[in-house]
């Protein structure tokens, strides 16, 4: 018995490792695939420094920072849903479902199209991401965040969202509305590097900061009052948790837009690894860079030298899962 | 009531007048072209798509007891979408092909939807049954872009056509899609008077001499008729079939007949009116009318979720 | 249990509202130290609130809760935590989770940011454990446990908290009889051990055997207050829940025991 109580965490932590070297294995395989195919001997000894200048330039100039902005992203995405699932106590309760995504994008293609503010994207997709999520927790107001009202209403914000991208795309040039497609489905395509270091940034520090909060962040599993009993400030943990939500998914759209379904998949796949009564934050954001990388890859390969944008392929793989979640006879309870 | 109706009947066709006049100002033989090659084929074909869209959810809602059964966000639409994607995509293009192909996709995706209303627990959970749709519409939706990805010819088609639009649609392919919308429309005065007694519940139904399996199957086939016909005209417009139900039985009561009677006036009216602001709000380019249709219906659905209690129906 | 301190907690003058409608108003009470008080009254009379508004889960609208003469919701929310714990009624917790770790969830008020796992905890959660009489359990899921064996193992982890005030919100419904006197009973031995308890209980015939202190509420006022054999009579239980009936003494306890309830009307 008292083993069983002393020794809490050594499968999380196995389960870390494990998925560590998954997304290292899935991140080396992305270097080393594409137009040049590269063995995954050359791409590790590209990586530390030492290959001949042809596959130096390939992996490190033109791989590294597309599969460094999609770990990057689908970190960032993924934390943000495990976040925004705890804090509205509903696992459909992720940004992309709620419509957060569809509005940091709409507000991000306002910058790349010139309406109106000429902020960064970055700070514009933040913007917007803010302003979607006070709108979904403002209008759930006293029917709370738990069930499926909820997330109806993120899809009318999201609907909203979404027209309003369109309206702004067929109002501009049409060399500006191809700039800014890629955008609007989801894709690694669009970056810049200034919002792949912000987004760097933006996640180390919301890593850090959750993995101190990470005690308070569990009691929220209970109830209300089980979580103020054991001393946790509910009011501070939950604006400092939508605010993380709401900073990493805003960076992360504006790197790769609205990729759904993956803050959804990988917390997902995080709980069902880990042991229960923790949240499973790290696992989550290794699973959802796994996963990013995983997709962008498919995406190059299934149709190549056609590619398919991310968003695509998640949205293909991930919203069969959804599916089966809502049309399960009996679904487990939203928690 | 019948006033109230046909003032809002009236609305649409007036605020086309207005276009008009403008334009005639500006020259009148150009105008008159305008007007009879451009304008009237778009202006009847916003008229059907309203009327059978229109229907189409008000019907629906009735049978799955769900104010947000609304064939666009349950699927159907993008079913109907996906299919015709599938279609240009192996070189379809005569209107009458689409037609058929819309249709059959339609009723694949309304098949699946009255399907997904029969697993257990879901029929009665409307918000549940909504998210399932919407999930499944993004799916499909998916699906078509990747279709695009693969042929660039039959992307700029299929992209033109996805987003919804009545514009620059000929009249033939009115003629190609209005038996089918007939067809429709007769199924609906035959349905009416059983899907009143559906209402009642299913068993009362059967009391009063009824078929539900036989009633539910003709509902099917009617939705996908009457969506699959607008998608081919209009593309896929979502939400149309949520708003004008919504309205129709602000003024109507729960009483189906006269809401499907309200919804003969209103639909036409709502895809007219959201061309109309389509046309103005973007000038001098247009924004696709699916985009209106979203920003009206979008708040709707938000209000209609956010009342305390789902209205019964 | 060796460390457990005493503290005092009471309410002066609460008003607690739900939006506005006004629950319990001007509302003052001073829990015992080392006895079990029980409050009681009909549904709806505002006693689940007053707890709440105790365990300073609900603000109060006017007037203060007093933790060691300090305003409870002034004070740093673990520190309050190291000294009161609550069992609330609705209790969920997530699929899968055992006994253990939801007992080790009561140690969090003594850890800091950065702070190991320490002996102390270790201890306080086989003591815990112990008293709760859950340690054959610790493995099991909660989902796979009877109701009173949730029961006793979320008492467990508020016992873990060593904390000299616990309160307890109706801890006895939902289960049945055998189960009601066992947790009855443990709440009893935490009380011999010096913790200072309140508890909102349905059931005036236990809260008569095992309460110390007796806080009878209507309509969101305290009406009477006392111990069971002071306060609890005929008139009192007419008032409180509109039944006759007859007193007795049990005769092995001397408590105050209801008999022969009948509806006011006949």
């Amino acid at each position: 018995m008292s083993s069983e109580i002393t020794m809490p965490d050594t499968r999380n932590t196995l389960v870390n490792l494990a998925l560590f070297g998954l997304m290292v294995l899935i991140l080396l395989t992305s270097l080393s695939t594409g137009t040049v195919q590269i063995s995954l001997s050359d791409t590790v000894s590209a990586v530390v420094g030492n290959a001949d200048p042809m596959t130096d330039f390939v992996v490190n100039e033109l791989r590294l920072s597309r599969v460094v902005a999609g770990s990057l992203s689908g970190a960032a995405l993924a934390m943000a849903g495990c976040l925004m699932q705890t804090l509205a106590r509903n696992r459909l309760a992720t940004p992309g479902i709620i419509g957060i995504d569809n509005a940091a994008t709409a507000f991000a293609v306002a910058s790349v199209v010139g309406v109106g503010l000429s902020l960064a994207p970055s700070a514009m997709a933040l913007a917007g991401a803010a302003a979607a999520t006070a709108i979904a927790f403002g209008l759930a107001g006293a029917n709370g965040t738990r069930g499926y009202r909820f997330i109806v209403a993120g899809i009318g914000i999201g609907a909203i969202a979404g027209a309003v991208t369109q309206l702004m795309l067929s109002r501009v040039a049409i060399d500006t509305a191809n700039a800014a497609y890629p955008w609007t489905v989801g894709s690694l395509n669009a970056r810049d590097n200034r919002s792949v270091l912000i987004l760097g940034i933006g996640v180390a520090a919301g890593y850090l900061i959750l993995m101190c909060v990470t005690r308070a962040l569990n009691t929220l599993q209970f109830s209300d009052a089980v979580a103020i009993a054991l001393g946790t400030r509910l009011r501070a943990v939950r604006i400092l948790g939508l605010g993380l939500s709401v900073m990493l998914t805003g960076l992360a759209v504006s790197v790769c837009g609205p990729v759904g379904l993956i803050a959804l998949l990988a917390p997902e796949l995080a709980r069902a690894l880990c042991r229960p009564g923790k949240i499973p934050l790290t696992a989550a954001a290794l699973a959802g860079a796994s996963f990013m990388l995983v997709a962008d890859l498919l995406g190059r390969i299934l149709l190549a030298p056609l590619e398919i944008p991310v968003g695509i392929i998640t949205a293909i793989v991930g919203s069969p899962y959804l599916l089966w979640i809502l049309l399960r006879p009996s679904p487990r309870s939203l928690t | 009531m019948v006033i109230l109706a046909s003032l809002l009947n009236g609305a649409g066709p007036v605020s086309a007048i207005d276009v008009m006049a403008a334009l005639m100002g500006a020259g009148t033989g150009e105008a008159f072209f305008v007007v009879t090659e451009l304008r009237l084929p778009r202006t009847i074909i916003a008229l059907i798509t309203g009327l059978a869209l229109g229907l189409a959810g008000a019907i629906l809602q009735s049978m799955t007891r769900n104010p947000l059964a609304e064939p666009g966000l349950l699927g159907v639409s993008a079913g109907s979408g996906f299919a015709v994607a599938l279609a240009i995509l192996w070189g379809a293009s005569t209107a009458t092909i689409t037609t058929m192909v819309a249709q059959l996709g339609a009723l694949a995706g309304c098949a699946l939807v009255i399907a997904a209303t029969r697993v257990q627990g879901l029929g009665n959970d409307p918000v549940r049954l909504v998210l399932a749709g919407a999930t499944l519409s993004s799916l499909l939706m998916a699906l078509t872009s990747m279709l695009m990805l693969m042929d660039q010819r039959a992307a700029d088609e299929i992209r033109f056509w996805i987003t919804g639009s009545v514009a620059g649609k000929s009249l033939s392919m009115l003629w190609a899609t209005l038996p089918f919308i007939l067809v429709g429309l007769a199924l609906i005065g035959i349905l009416a008077r059983p899907l009143a007694a559906m209402a009642l519940g299913e068993k009362a139904a059967v009391g009063l001499g009824h078929h539900p399996g036989r009633i539910r199957f003709l509902i099917t086939v009617t939705v996908a008729l009457l969506v699959g016909s607008a998608t081919a005209l209009a593309g896929p417009l979502i939400f149309v079939g949520l708003v004008v139900p919504f309205i129709a039985r602000a003024f109507s009561g729960p009483d189906i007949r006269k809401t499907l009677w309200l919804c003969v006036p209103i639909g036409p009216a709502v895809v007219l009116g959201a061309d109309v602001v389509s046309r103005l709000i973007a000038t001098p380019s247009e924004m696709p009318l699916g985009v209106v249709t979203a920003l009206i219906g979008a708040p709707v659905l938000l209000a209609i979720v956010r009342a305390g209690r789902m209205p019964s129906l | 249990m060796s460390h457990t301190k005493t503290a005092t907690l009471k309410a002066e003058s609460i008003t607690l509202a739900h939006r506005q409608f006004i629950v319990a108003e001007n509302l003052s009470l001073s829990l015992p130290t080392g006895k079990v008080t029980a409050i009681v009254g009909p549904n709806g009379c505002g006693k689940s609130t007053l707890l709440n508004g105790l365990a300073r889960i609900h603000a109060p609208r006017e007037g203060s809760v007093l933790l060691d003469g300090k305003d409870i919701h002034r004070l740093p929310s673990k520190e309050v935590a190291r000294k009161l714990a609550l069992l609330p009624q609705d209790n969920t917790a997530p699929e899968g989770l055992t006994v253990a770790d939801l007992v080790r969830f009561g140690r969090q008020p003594h850890q800091g940011w950065m702070t190991q796992w320490s002996k102390e905890d270790q201890q306080a959660i086989n003591q815990a454990v112990l008293a709760a009489d859950v340690a054959d359990l610790s493995g099991r899921a909660l989902d796979t446990l009877s109701g009173g064996q949730r029961q006793r193992a979320w008492i467990a982890m508020a016992v873990a908290q060593q904390t000299p005030l616990l309160l307890l919100d109706e801890p006895t419904s939902a289960l049945d009889l055998g189960h009601q006197i066992e947790v009855f009973e443990l709440i009893r031995a935490l009380s011999r051990q010096g913790k200072t308890i309140a508890m909102v209980v349905h059931d005036l015939v236990n809260a008569c055997r095992y309460a110390d202190h007796m806080v009878a509420m209507k309509s969101g006022t305290i009406i009477e207050e006392g111990t069971p054999a002071d306060i609890v009579t005929p008139e009192l239980v007419k008032e409180l829940y509109g039944v006759h009936c007859d007193l007795l003494q049990d005769p092995a306890t001397g408590c105050p025991l209801l008999a022969n309830l009948r509806p006011c009307n006949s």
